[in-house]
């Protein structure tokens, strides 16, 4: 995203104030921290927060949206401020697009198809490429996206059974699980996909586009940001599965880091802070864009991803989401 | 879309300036206020001329009019353009829509610490209307405009809309 102002990242419970035209942050030990308004870009709170009407419309004035992500690190819920970006040509145009199934269904397949290529980027090109040839020969047969998710499902499950053979015993994933997560590797994984969806919303509501009219899933049920979990797609694999395939081959995730029960496992407190740190970290490594020909930030990548998905609806260019070049 | 009154400067700008902006900016692709480049100027615009007084006129607002009615406008950019002078000509074409006799406009470029002065005569009120016609119909065309040659990109707060794939 445009690097004018920044995203904060609140990993300790606190309070946040207004005073004047800055947050005034509280956390229960230390000195308050003031930030000015004009710095914030949104935050991420990873740890319960308590907001008044005042700081609310501080933040509306300025368009900064909150994002929460939940005791158990899957994502609970957004502050978002009013609709001011989202435009009715563009929106009306997405619609158009979303409604049209050969149009929405040729989109859908390609965010299946990058996606795939970017998890056999990050897991394994080689023991992959059997499955991905399966993949492409569903995507090209598949006529309506259930079977399009269905094809991405069994192509995901064997890029699961691959990743564990790369991780630690006790990291394991054992085939994925959320709501809550079993194991300490599924609970790392919805974290970062927890993470990856909050960033993606804030990147969306700076574009015209509606968060809520997708492609691939199905539009505006179960009051989800259903774009948001179209575009989340093809990211998921650049953060959740690169981060935990390089955090356990240094040996820097610890069993510590979790609290795991019979029945589920979540992350510790300095296993939250372990993981907020490395996927801020994360989104603010830089590449050489090809076609913008400048250094992009990961974080900025989202907000082109969005951009390009904008231009797809308002001019009819072809969409390419973002695959893994580097 | 939009009416003939709800044409604002912006819209004249971006036409002289590039009218595949212009196409965009109608259809709610506000890229502007995330660029650095645009924060930077908001904050000088809010920090200096402060005994300067803006007038709203519902889509156009102008920075300043002074006492014989010439319209101020501070630019930041170092070298004067097309579409300053045609905005400039577009705030008073619409003050006299409102009955206030502009005698034409100021623009000030503070980094080369020069003024032009325009004086507001009928051709430029022909041009005003001209432009104003020509907005609406940029506006309404259902295709997009073509790209600019990308070296004129520099420097646009639509480049990344545009160049990206």
């Amino acid at each position: 995203m445009p690097t004018a102002t920044r995203t904060y990242w609140l990993t300790t419970p606190c309070r946040i104030r207004r005073k004047d035209q800055s947050l005034r942050i509280e956390r229960p030990d230390g000195s308050p921290v003031h930030i000015p308004i004009t710095d914030v870009r949104d935050i991420v709170a990873c740890e319960p927060i308590d907001i008044n009407t005042a700081v609310i419309s501080l933040l509306n004035q300025h368009r900064v949206n909150v994002h929460f992500l939940s005791h158990y690190g899957d994502y609970a819920g957004s502050l978002l401020t009013s609709d001011t970006s989202t435009s009715g040509q563009t929106v009306i145009a997405q619609a158009r697009l979303a409604g049209d199934p050969a149009a929405s269904l040729d989109i859908a397949r390609a965010i299946v198809a990058s996606t795939a290529a970017n998890v056999r980027r990050v897991v394994d090109r080689k023991l992959l490429t059997r499955p991905m040839t399966i993949l492409e020969s569903s995507i090209a047969g598949a006529s309506s996206r259930e079977e399009l998710m269905g094809a991405e499902g069994t192509f995901r499950r064997s890029a699961w059974a691959v990743l564990d053979t790369r991780l630690p015993d006790w990291l394991r994933l054992d085939g994925r699980s959320r709501r809550p997560p079993l194991n300490a590797g599924n609970a790392f994984i919805s974290y970062v996909n927890g993470i990856t969806y909050a960033r993606l919303l804030s990147a969306i509501r700076l574009t015209p586009l509606h968060s809520g009219v997708a492609f691939l899933h199905s539009s505006m049920e179960r009051q989800r940001h259903s774009l948001v979990l179209d575009l989340a797609e093809v990211f998921k694999p650049l953060f959740a599965e690169r981060l935990l395939l390089r955090l356990a081959g240094r040996g820097q995730l610890k069993p510590a880091h979790f609290d795991v029960d019979v029945n589920q496992a979540m992350l510790s407190e300095p296993g939250r802070k372990l993981v907020v740190q490395t996927v801020r970290d994360e989104l603010a490594v830089t590449i050489q864009h090809r076609a913008l020909g400048r250094n992009v930030a990961y974080d900025e990548l989202l907000y082109l991803e969005a951009l390009q998905l904008t231009r797809t609806c308002l001019e009819g260019t072809p969409y390419k989401p973002f695959r893994i070049w580097w | 879309m939009i009416g003939p009154e709800d044409v604002g400067g912006v819209h004249v700008k971006y036409l002289h300036h590039c009218r595949r902006q212009l196409w965009l900016y109608a259809r709610g692709v506000r890229p502007e206020h995330l660029s650095t480049t645009v924060q930077m100027g908001e904050a000088v615009h809010e920090t200096s001329y402060t005994r300067s007084s803006p007038v709203d006129l519902g889509a156009a607002k102008l920075d300043h009019l002074d006492g014989a009615a010439w319209v101020h406008e501070v630019k930041s950019s170092s070298k004067p353009g097309r579409a300053d002078e045609a905005q400039a000509m577009h705030y008073c074409y619409r003050l006299h829509g409102v009955g206030v006799a502009a005698q034409g406009a100021i623009l000030h470029y503070p980094k080369t610490r020069r003024t032009k002065r325009l004086p507001y005569t009928p051709q430029a009120a022909e041009q005003a209307e001209a432009d104003i016609a020509a907005v609406l119909e940029v506006v309404s065309a259902p295709v997009s405009p073509p790209l600019l040659p990308r070296p004129s990109c520099r420097g646009c707060s639509y480049l990344d809309y545009c160049w990206n794939e």
